[in-house]
């Protein structure tokens, strides 16, 4: 006799998981993708190209883009060596530094407004100090590049060491014994393969810092970023009068993602 | 010359050492099953980690401290290691004391076809030349070969094995060879070391760790199944009769326990005769029995016979021209003769 299986277990099998997990994220895609082109279509093309001229918004793109690449450049600077650390060391320092490098991401962004005030703020022996030698720290692209430093640096740790560890130490074990110096090593092996999550590291880190808002409206409400200036627009002149900043807003960020995007191969793959 | 005192560290639980060992231009087959110590032993050597206590030297000079770089120890990974960012040229030229050295290279090792292909586009064996090329070309004062023939198939693992003897021997330097596998350790080491938990079971040529095996360990990890308690009976002009069960069997051991104890016997030397057919001239050693069962291993067929005369079975391993002469099946008639010569009392 041949085996039989019963209806259900046939309906089992026949039935298409894989087209069931895409239609229910297609929700979750749908729910991205419905506001931001409701954004787009809500404000003629002519509105926002003749805002875009406007002295405000010029300077607080200015702003916002001169911020978040000194912000992405000090945590790259900072947060690769970090991260690589953080990818080769063990123990339970590792544990705690991981820890400290996620903490900022877990705290509101006002709340690490407020943290930094305490230590930058015009109050504090630093801050008095950076502002009598010509740097204030506070109200100043100074304070938004702090602020955004804090926020948007995480990423590019948390990123640039998972890229890092992806990096079979093998390899690198095995440029040393053919006489090449750690830095060598690191150049010509580890940071080629780990570029790419980097890349995708960096990418995240300025897309967090140019919408940074939280943070930065406690340390520098002046000069004014785009998110500011989307709020303070909202609240002095209605949401039509932001809708136009905040169609450039989101114009900036989807152009980074594609220039970076054409850096690298793919680097959110 | 490589030598190590007393090399001892220890990695997480696992203890290893002391080991002591000198390695001259030769090279040495480092044999253990997993968790033995044998990459262990090389990435002590190459300096990937400390050693707790004991010296490293190579031609004299102490290697202790000394990061990878500085070592001059060329090191080939089980996996390869190649960089697969780069062409197998790009590989071989990494480290290359000179550039033209990365065509030389691979013209001795034949993958001068394959030199602009990346790493993911090469074959098992492939990968493993070209790995071999990019060590060499780097002027290694010692070579460390971490199971380079594992995971490829049996004929390349085959032919590599053939090559290797040859290659190593036109290097003069210090070869340490890592492998688990009993065939490519004496196929390619000129002298064997058997590991097991972190410390050296026996070091010897490979014919006297095959033969003479030191311990019940060493025996079974060379494929030796005939271990047999035996008790000396008789003294003869060249060695002594002993008694394994109640088959009686003369060795030229000279002086066997006098209580008696193991013997081994390993099955490349015990010959397998169709009933009936005449026997090898000379030997005083012969059984009949039936053939129990038989399982081809390859290159070889390893055939159990239970001895007529007594309770015990013997493992003879035998190639396939003469399996096929003598028409082995289970059930079948068989002689078996055991020259005098290879049975060995073992200590342990």
């Amino acid at each position: 006799m041949f085996p039989t299986k019963s209806r259900t277990e046939a309906a089992v099998e026949r039935f298409d998981w894989v087209s069931v997990t895409f239609l229910l994220g297609a929700v979750l895609l749908c729910y991205y993708l419905v506001p931001l082109l409701s954004l787009l279509f809500s404000q003629p093309p002519g509105t926002v190209i003749q805002r875009l001229s406007t002295p405000d918004v010029v300077s607080a793109a200015t702003t916002s883009l001169t911020a978040s690449l000194a912000s992405v450049a000090i945590a790259t600077l900072f947060g690769l060596p970090l991260a690589y650390w953080l990818a080769r060391a063990d123990g339970r320092v590792k544990t705690i530094v991981t820890a400290l490098v996620v903490l900022p991401l877990v705290l509101p962004p006002i709340v690490s407004g407020m943290v930094l005030l305490t230590v930058v703020g015009p109050a504090t022996a630093l801050g008095q100090f950076a502002a009598a030698n010509g740097l204030p720290l506070t109200r100043s692209t100074a304070g938004v590049v702090l602020a955004q430093t804090f926020v948007s640096s995480p990423f590019l740790v948390i990123t640039a060491k998972a890229a890092f560890e992806s990096v079979d130490r093998k390899l690198e074990y095995a440029s040393h014994s053919l006489g090449k110096s750690r830095l060598t090593t690191f150049r010509r092996v580890t940071l080629p393969l780990a570029w790419q999550g980097i890349l995708a590291g960096i990418t995240l880190a300025f897309a967090r810092a140019i919408g940074e808002f939280g943070a930065t409206i406690m340390l520098a409400y002046y000069p004014r970023t785009m998110p500011v200036q989307i709020w303070v627009s909202f609240t002095t002149l209605g949401l039509d009068n932001a809708f136009p900043v905040a169609v450039i807003l989101v114009g900036i960020a989807v152009t980074t993602l594609v220039v970076l995007n054409a850096l690298g191969t793919n680097p959110l793959e | 010359m490589l030598e190590l005192r007393s090399l001892s560290t220890t990695v997480g639980e696992f203890e290893f050492g002391p080991v002591d060992l000198t390695v001259g231009d030769e090279v040495l087959s480092v044999l253990g099953p997993s968790g033995s110590g044998k990459t262990t032993l090389l990435s002590l050597v190459a300096g990937i980690i400390d050693q707790d206590s004991g010296t490293i030297s190579l031609h004299g000079s102490v290697l202790d401290g000394q990061s990878l770089q500085q070592r001059q120890t060329g090191l080939v990974f089980q996996d390869g290691a190649l960089f697969p960012h780069m062409t197998a040229r790009e590989n071989i030229a990494y480290g290359a004391s000179d550039p033209e050295r990365v065509a030389d290279l691979a013209d001795l090792l034949e993958i001068a076809d394959v030199l602009d292909r990346r790493p993911p586009a090469l074959s098992g064996g492939e990968r493993k030349r070209v790995a071999l090329a990019r060590t060499l070309a780097a002027d290694p004062a010692v070579l460390l070969l971490d199971e380079p023939l594992s995971s490829l198939d049996a004929p390349i693992r085959r032919r590599l094995r053939r090559e290797l003897p040859g290659l190593f021997a036109s290097l003069d330097i210090p070869v340490i060879y890592v492998t688990h596998d009993q065939q490519t350790a004496t196929a390619v080491g000129d002298r064997t070391a058997v590991f097991r938990d972190g410390a050296i079971e026996q070091v010897g040529s490979p014919a006297s760790v095959i033969n003479r095996p030191a311990t019940r360990f060493v025996a079974r990890f060379t494929g030796n199944e005939n271990l047999f308690e035996a008790a000396p009976v008789d003294r003869v002009e060249d060695g002594a009769v002993v008694c394994v069960d109640d088959l009686r069997l003369q060795t030229t051991c000279p002086n066997p326990p006098e209580t008696g104890g193991t013997v081994s016997i390993h099955p490349s030397r015990i010959r397998i005769h169709a009933q009936g057919a005449a026997v090898d001239a000379g030997c005083p050693n012969t059984a009949s029995g039936t053939v129990d069962r038989w399982l081809h291993e390859g290159d070889r067929y390893r055939v159990a016979v239970d001895v007529a005369d007594a309770p015990l079975t013997l493992t003879a391993t035998i190639r396939p021209p003469r399996f096929d002469q003598l028409a082995v099946a289970v059930g079948s008639s068989v002689r078996v003769t055991i020259p005098p010569d290879s049975i060995h009392f073992i200590d342990q």
